[in-house]
């Protein structure tokens, strides 16, 4: 009868053994291969380091200006370059330039990370069924896995820091740019393959001429969304003590300093502005050109 | 002579205990939120529930919530494992005027926050004994980040330790001598950090506290700092403020503990507040108990049975023969 009203679960023995056996064969696991690891990181770590330094070191009057310029070549649009270098200044005003550097630092290098590893990705899940059935459901534990979760294995492997830092933002940040490389690439026209074939397209040809150029808009959305989705993800990454913003915003959580918090919050959502409108433009340009060559 | 008197002490205080097990009554009692607070909770309950006879019920929360309600309303009436630094001002407030007292001002012994080291750390630099030592050798401790200086783990973004520790670094000139101050984000970075050093065998220099199971799991060392304690005023007003002008070597504060007890309890609670005061708990078993529960992923109320069951040694020593004979029976 018992059955009906318990759930026939198992023993706590049982349970507790599962739960141990899992953990000790994790800790075998870094024992024997927790120190490659690490080594295999090395040189992202010392590139991210690399980058890091050379933003802060930077004069701020430069980078300004570099940051300005970057917009503009991106939106083409005085308005929001306007804007960019109101906010940045506003920033620096607020003594966060240094953390700001430091976040906008793990941002791009996340962001660039993502799009080398996504794109390829969804290259290939647009090319196979199968390929997609399995990446899918990876892509949608990526998303929605609390990111708590992993950050316990990420710090046993590879520690505090930069890397553990990056690689947490990386999974959350990544599958967007894939799904929609993949959409993009699927969505293309079939009216325009068979005319691309009809011409004696090969594969190759198809892809790099035909599929990429029109779902570039779509995979811009991806990387923008990917942009996005690093920014929030600061915060998270600033547990494992990556330095920058997100860090403040925790002290500021931490220790109920309202000002603080909102100063920091508000600055990430700054950066995450200026990144977005610049890559959305950037993404309406390149269809309108798309647009004249094939349209 | 002195063994008939001990007998008849011991009967007495066991007719005492009989009569106190009709009248004993409800008794409310905190348990701390973290993990040697839900142990000493339960063993304290099973104990009351079975030796004394009391009903016993447990009110979970954190020092400050805790403090505020039992000094406010009088409930939960006995607070096992109160941390007193962080609420000195309101705690001296209240046993000067009565409402609350420790009958025991050391539940547990050897804890408090500082320097820690791992133990093979210890055992391999035997010359290292001092933080003043050990900050003569950054090359011993290398940053993931920059591997030409030492990494000092400090408090993680927001916490109270976080200024004391920045005030310490710059206290003793760390970052002349080569050493970065790293900031370990979270409670998890830090022990993560922690629990990475000692699984890959690596130095590691870094701010923690006891009892906690990760300094009892892997042997954590704590560094004495080589310097005196520069006293309360200095550590106040000075060490835990950003804006410190007269920042000076000091060794950290001794971390206090009580049993508080409200003043009803203190009246009416007889006999039992005699167990509280002679209920202490030597520091390497109190570590031990907290591994075995982060082991075995015990719950409080898991990890009081074990602790009664194994440690008899220990416990049977705070009650009288006849409460320890009711307690094993009821194990």
């Amino acid at each position: 009868m018992s059955l009906f009203t318990e759930f026939p679960e198992m023993t706590r023995t049982e349970l507790r053994d599962f739960k141990k056996g899992i953990d000790g064969s994790f800790k075998d696991f870094i024992h024997a291969y927790g120190e490659s690891i690490e080594n295999f990181f090395k040189p992202l770590l010392h590139f991210l380091k690399w980058f890091e330094d050379l933003l802060v070191a930077t004069p701020w009057p430069v980078m300004l200006a570099i940051i300005a310029l970057l917009v503009w070549a991106g939106s083409r649009s005085i308005g929001l370059v306007i804007g960019t270098i109101i906010s940045m200044l506003l920033i620096g005003y607020l003594g966060m330039w240094e953390d700001a550097m430091f976040t906008l630092a793990l941002t791009t290098v996340a962001t660039l990370i993502c799009i080398v590893i996504g794109i390829p990705i969804g290259i290939l899940m647009s090319k196979s069924d199968r390929v997609q059935a399995v990446v899918t459901p990876i892509l949608d534990v990526m998303q929605t896995i609390p990111a708590f979760v992993y950050l316990i294995p990420i710090v046993m492997i590879l520690g505090i820091g930069l890397v553990p830092g990056l690689i947490a933002v990386i999974i959350y940040a990544v599958p967007p740019v894939v799904r929609l490389t993949n959409l993009g690439i699927r969505l293309v026209d079939t009216d325009i393959l068979e005319a691309a074939d009809a011409f004696g397209a090969s594969p190759t040809q198809k892809l790099w001429t035909v599929q990429m150029p029109l779902a570039l808009p779509n995979i811009f959305a991806g990387v923008n969304q990917t942009i996005m989705m690093a920014l929030a993800m600061v915060v998270v990454a600033s547990l494992l003590g990556v330095h920058g913003l997100g860090l403040e915003v925790l002290k500021a959580v931490n220790s109920q300093y309202i000002t603080l918090g909102f100063m920091n919050g508000l600055a990430i959502v700054a950066i995450a502005i200026v990144f977005d409108r610049t890559s959305q433009k950037f993404g309406k340009r390149l269809q309108r050109h798309s647009e004249v060559i094939h349209g | 002579m002195k063994k008939l008197l001990a007998s008849a002490a011991i009967a007495t205080l066991g007719m005492s205990g009989a009569a106190m097990a009709q009248e004993c009554g409800e008794i409310t009692m905190a348990e701390f939120n973290w993990a040697s607070g839900e142990l000493l909770a339960n063993v304290d309950k099973f104990i009351l529930e079975e030796g004394y006879g009391c009903d016993v019920e447990l009110i979970v929360g954190g020092t400050s919530a805790i403090f505020a309600s039992m000094d406010g309303k009088g409930t939960p009436m006995i607070a096992g494992e109160q941390w007193v630094n962080g609420v000195r001002e309101l705690v001296d407030a209240a046993m000067d005027a009565g409402r609350l007292h420790a009958v025991n001002r050391g539940p547990i012994t050897g804890l408090g926050e500082g320097w820690w080291i791992p133990a093979y750390t210890h055992e391999a630099h035997p010359e290292l004994k001092t933080v003043l030592d050990i900050i003569e050798h950054p090359e011993l401790f290398p940053s993931a980040e920059d591997e030409s200086k030492g990494a000092f783990v400090g408090c993680p973004a927001g916490w109270g330790c976080q200024q004391i520790n920045i005030n310490l670094f710059e206290a003793f000139d760390m970052e002349a001598k080569g050493w970065v101050l790293v900031d370990p984000g979270s409670a998890a970075g830090l022990d993560g950090a922690i629990a990475k050093a000692n699984e890959r065998g690596e130095n590691w220099l870094g701010y923690y506290w006891s009892p906690t199971s990760i300094i009892g799991k892997y042997n954590m060392h704590p560094l004495p700092f080589g310097v005196e304690y520069a006293g309360d005023d200095n550590w106040n007003n000075c060490m835990s403020k950003p804006d410190c002008t007269e920042i000076q070597q000091t060794a950290w504060t001794t971390s206090e503990v009580f049993t508080l007890v409200t003043d009803e309890f203190m009246q009416n609670g007889g006999e039992i507040n005699d167990f509280l005061a002679a209920r202490v708990y030597p520091g390497p078993v109190m570590n031990e108990m907290l591994v075995y529960m982060s082991d075995e992923q015990a719950s409080g109320e898991d990890a009081a049975i074990e602790f009664l069951l194994t440690r008899e040694d220990i416990w049977t020593q705070w009650v009288s023969e006849e409460v320890a004979a009711k307690v094993k029976a009821a194990l």
